[in-house]
Parts: structure tokens; sequence; C-alpha cells
């Protein structure tokens, strides 16, 4: 096994809760709102 | 009336022309010169090469657009540029040669009284034998390049469920490559489908790149904040190659690629061969082939563009190690220093240096991801040359230049990482600066809080909203000014 690969298998694997909110559309809507609003800040920002 | 000539109609070029227009309306001619009929937007062909979009939906005719907003098109290339005009009339031009089919080969002169170079990158697969359609891997740098993969890839998925093991890989196939987050997004595409697909467990999926770590993406990585801790990119990404079964060659520059067989040498300085029945490597970019003159004829190439073919702008290119970088490094304006009226944007701006370390190998070989400049950038700076020219236009040589430094700048980055309105996910993530400053943020060089990555399927929704977005905006349609860069 190389370096590279010892190192992915030691990296955190996201719990089983973890993979759920990653699909959970409840939770999913929250977060393209927020995300959607940190993209459009720094895009005003960008556009001074 | 005021001539603008921009060559170029990908994202910096075509958002240049279309702010113009808006910005002058008839008070100057807007001339667009480039080689395809077709505007694409880049980010979904990533979707393309996976079969989950078609050329068509990626890409749309240009004339149309520019005869409703009254821009000039030319479809060709620009050959040459002649900065200071000719020995008889001082006002600078440029060469073309039409790719049109209609009249394919014609060459003509176009003056200009200003002159914006959005070329882009040219695709330089000769640097590496045997990479690219051509050779012996694939791409999904153009429309065209992406349905070849997604059919290559669908020939792989055949044999998989015929029972056959199969190694797939994607990456970068030079040392010098960039635009890893596009290499990152096509893996976990491919691998998304091979789930989806029901033959995941027969596949071997390699992401061969010359990051030194995994999430470096060209940008030396980032440093977020997540559940009171600080993350770094690499145990961000790492997590997610673990989760999805990838695995990963780092610290890479692909020699050659021969029918199955890449060869490779890592950082370390040794050799390897890595086999594989699916290959998808970008290739190294540099600028477009193009040259430049003085009016007596002289050949000034190398004073108007650097060593990899990129136009050079207000940058400080003074070489000086990597400790010494600094965010002033960056250009700001886009203007050529030696030409007022000449503006460099997009990726057709030569970088003062990277963004990661450099690193060469023992025997020399450079392996460190250039600078990225992606989608979002490259909009800002189009819109800002266009600003200030149509601002010099109205009031004179003398109205200020805007600025749009990527060390004032930050960028959205969604890497696709699967589609699917329900099962699609992406990587979602934020940066400011671009360009780290390690003095305004000690540290990782950037804001914490506004850097940011998150997993999930809203990235997946996002990067569909772009998107359509974007396709929107570039075909000018009501209020499409609206929608930022
Ligand atoms: C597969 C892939 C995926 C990507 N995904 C993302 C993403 O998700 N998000 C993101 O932000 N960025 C992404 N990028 C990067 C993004 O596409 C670029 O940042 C962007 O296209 C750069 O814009 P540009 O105008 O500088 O160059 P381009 O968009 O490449 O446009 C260059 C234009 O110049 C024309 N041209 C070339 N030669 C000449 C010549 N001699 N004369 C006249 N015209 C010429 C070309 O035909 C083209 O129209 C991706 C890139 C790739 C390859």
């Amino acid at each position: 096994m190389s370096d590279v690969d010892r190192s992915i298998a030691e990296a955190p694997l996201p719990t089983a809760g973890t993979l759920r909110r990653r699909k959970n559309l409840f939770y999913q809507v929250t977060r393209f709102v927020a995300f959607n609003f940190r993209m459009m800040k720094m895009v005003t920002r960008a556009h001074h | 009336m005021a001539r603008v000539v921009i060559l170029g109609a990908g994202i910096s070029g075509h958002t240049a022309a279309l702010h113009l227009q808006r910005q002058l309306k008839n008070k100057a001619e807007i001339i667009v010169v480039t080689p395809n009929s077709n505007w694409n937007w880049i980010p979904s062909n990533i979707w393309v090469g996976v079969g989950k979009m078609t050329k068509d939906q990626v890409t749309f005719p240009l004339a149309p657009i520019y005869k409703r907003k009254h821009i000039g098109f030319r479809q060709a290339k620009a050959v040459a540029i002649h900065p200071e005009g000719s020995p008889d009339n001082p006002q600078g031009f440029v060469d073309i040669v039409y790719t049109d089919p209609t009249r394919s080969g014609q060459e003509e002169q176009l003056t200009y009284d200003y002159l914006i170079v959005a070329t882009g990158p040219k695709l330089n697969f000769a640097a590496t034998p045997g990479l690219g359609p051509d050779g012996n891997s694939w791409s999904v740098c153009t429309a065209g390049h992406a349905e070849q993969s997604a059919a290559a890839l669908e020939t792989i998925i055949e044999a998989l469920k015929a029972g056959e093991r199969k190694t797939l890989v994607i990456g970068v196939g030079h040392g010098t490559c960039t635009c890893e987050g596009a290499a990152f997004e096509y893996t976990f595409n491919v691998e998304h489908e091979l789930r989806e697909r029901g033959v995941r467990e027969l596949a071997d999926v390699v992401y061969l790149s010359n990051e030194y770590d995994l999430g470096d993406l060209g940008v030396g990585g980032m440093t977020f904040a997540q559940n009171g801790f600080e993350t770094s990119s690499k145990m961000w990404t790492e997590s997610l190659f673990r989760e999805r079964g990838v695995r990963a060659i780092l610290r890479a520059h692909v020699e050659k690629v021969d029918p199955g067989v890449i060869h490779y040498e890592e950082l370390d300085g040794s050799k390897h061969t890595l086999d594989f029945d699916f290959a998808m490597l970008l290739p190294p970019f540099r600028g477009v082939d193009m040259k430049a003159y003085a009016n007596n004829g002289d050949d000034i190439t190398d004073d108007l563009f650097a060593p990899n073919g990129f136009l050079r702008v207000d940058a400080d290119y003074a070489a000086k190690p990597f400790e010494e970088w600094t965010p002033e490094d960056w250009p700001k304006t886009y203007q050529c220093p030696r030409y007022a009226n000449v503006f460099g944007v997009g990726i057709a701006f030569a970088p003062p240096h990277a963004i990661s370390e450099p690193r060469k190998s023992p025997n020399g070989t450079v392996i460190s991801p250039a600078p990225p400049r992606t989608g979002m950038p490259s909009g800002v700076m189009g819109r800002t040359v266009a600003l200030s020219i149509a601002e010099r236009i109205r009031r004179g040589d003398q109205a200020p230049l805007r600025t749009a430094s990527m060390a004032a700048m930050g960028a959205a980055c969604i890497a696709s990482a699967g589609t699917g309105l329900r099962k699609g996910s992406a990587a979602a993530i934020t940066m400011y600066p671009i360009i780290p400053d390690r003095k305004r943020f000690p540290g990782s060089g950037r804001d914490l809080t506004q850097t940011s990555g998150e997993i999930g399927l809203s990235g997946h929704w996002t990067k569909l909203l772009l998107h359509y977005l974007f396709i929107y905006k570039a075909k000018a349609r009501f209020g499409w000014f609206m929608i930022p860069e």
C-alpha cells in the first residue's frame, strides 16, 4: 500500500448520521439556502 | 466610433462582450473573434462525459445572440497582434484567419482601439506523448471530447457488466497541469455512475494527479472551520476517497501514455507504470499560439507573451522563491504593461507564479499544479475590464481602471460527485481570498469564516442551478446582467 493510500485508509469515515443528512431533503434544502447565501455574499464582494 | 475587439468567446470574453455592449450601446463597435460557432458551459462537460447530458445541452450557437445584441462576430482565430499598427498607420490590429466553414482559411486584418485577449488555454496534449483523444486517453475539456469519453465509458461499463475487471484512471496528464478540480469531479461522477449501474465491485477507480496532497486543487489546499476544529482540505478529501473506495496516486508527472499503459514519474524521482482500460487525463494548458509584431515587423512575441504563451499583464513577474510570494504579485487591472489599450483576462493572462508550493523531482521534473483560473474569477475579470474600457471610451484615456485582483476575490467551486435530483452530491467549496494572504490571515492565508467545504445533495442542486443560470445569462436573455458572474 502506498503512503497516499495509507493516508486515505486512515481518514475519518462519515457516520451513518452524516451520510443520511447529506441526502435528507429537508436538511439539504436548508444547506442549499445557506450555501447560496454565502456564495452571493462572496460574489457581491467581488463586484465592487 | 471606437472599436473594441475581443479575442475569444469563452466565459471571460463573452462576459466582456455583453457588458461592453450594455455599457456602450451604439457608442462603440464591439467585435468578437472566436474559432468556435458555439458557446460552451464547460463545467457541465463533466456530465456530458458520463452520458448524463448531451453536447446540445451544454452548448448553443453564438451568432444569433451577437446578431440580436448588435455585436460583430467573426468565426475566426487570431494569429497575430500588431499593437503598434503598421509603418503608415499607428492603430493596432490583429491578423485573423477564418474558421467559418463558408470562408475557411480567408485572412483579415482587424483594427482596434481596445483589445481584450480572452483566448483561454491551448489544450497542450502534445506535451505528453500519447495523451489525449488523438492518442491513448480521453478528455472532457470540450463538449466533443466529453462525448467521446462518455462513449468509451459506456464500452467499459458493458465489459464490467459481462463480468470483466477494469481499471479506470482519471486525473491529469502532466506534472504542470492545472484544473485538478475538474479531474476530481469526473472521478467521482464516473464512480457514481459505476455504482448506479451496479458494476462498481469489478472496477478499480484510480485518481492520478500532480498535487502534493489530496485537496490541494492547485490552490495550495484550504483550511475549513468545522465542528469547532480547523480541518484541512487534505483530510476532508481523503475522507471522500475512503468513503467511495477510490485509490489515489499523487505527486505524479505522466511521461507518456501508451495504449493501456501510463508511464509516470513521482516526486521522489522513481518511475512507474500503471495499466488501464479507461483513462481520462486532462492536458496541461499553455497560451494559444499567437505572435506579436512591432510596426517595423520585428517579432515582439516574447515581450507581449510569457514563455508559457499567456499574455503579460500588470502582475509582478520577477522570479522569487515561494516564501517571498505576496498577494501584490497578482494583477489588478489586467492591462498589458507596454500597450495601454490591450488587456488579458481569464486563463489567457500570465499568472506571476503558481499558488501551490512549486516542487521538482531529483531529475528536475516540475511536479506541482499550475494556478487555476476558474469560471467565477474569469467572468469577474471579463466584466471588470469591460467596465474599464467603457469608462475610457466615455471619459477619455485618463479614466481610472477598475480592479479585480484574485488576491481580493473569493471563489465558489462546486465539484460534482454524482448526478441525480435525489441521489446526486457535490462538494461545495467557498474560499476567500483565492490567493492566500498570510499577513492578513496568519496560518492558512485565507479567511476561515469565508472558506468552507461541505458535501451533500444540495451541492448538486447548486451546480445544476448554476448550469441553467449561466446558460441563461450567456444567451443574454431578459435581465441577464442581474446574474452576477
Ligand atoms: C472539464 C472542465 C470543468 C470545469 N469546471 C469548472 C467548474 O465547475 N467551475 C469553474 O468555475 N470552472 C470550471 N472550469 C474552468 C473554466 O471552464 C474556466 O475557468 C473558464 O472556461 C475560463 O474562461 P476563459 O474565458 O478564460 O477561457 P475559455 O472559456 O476556454 O474560452 C476561451 C475562448 O477563446 C477562444 N479561442 C481560442 N483560441 C483563439 C484564437 N486564436 N483567437 C480567438 N479566440 C480563440 C476559444 O475558442 C474560446 O471560445 C472547468 C474547466 C474544465 C476544462
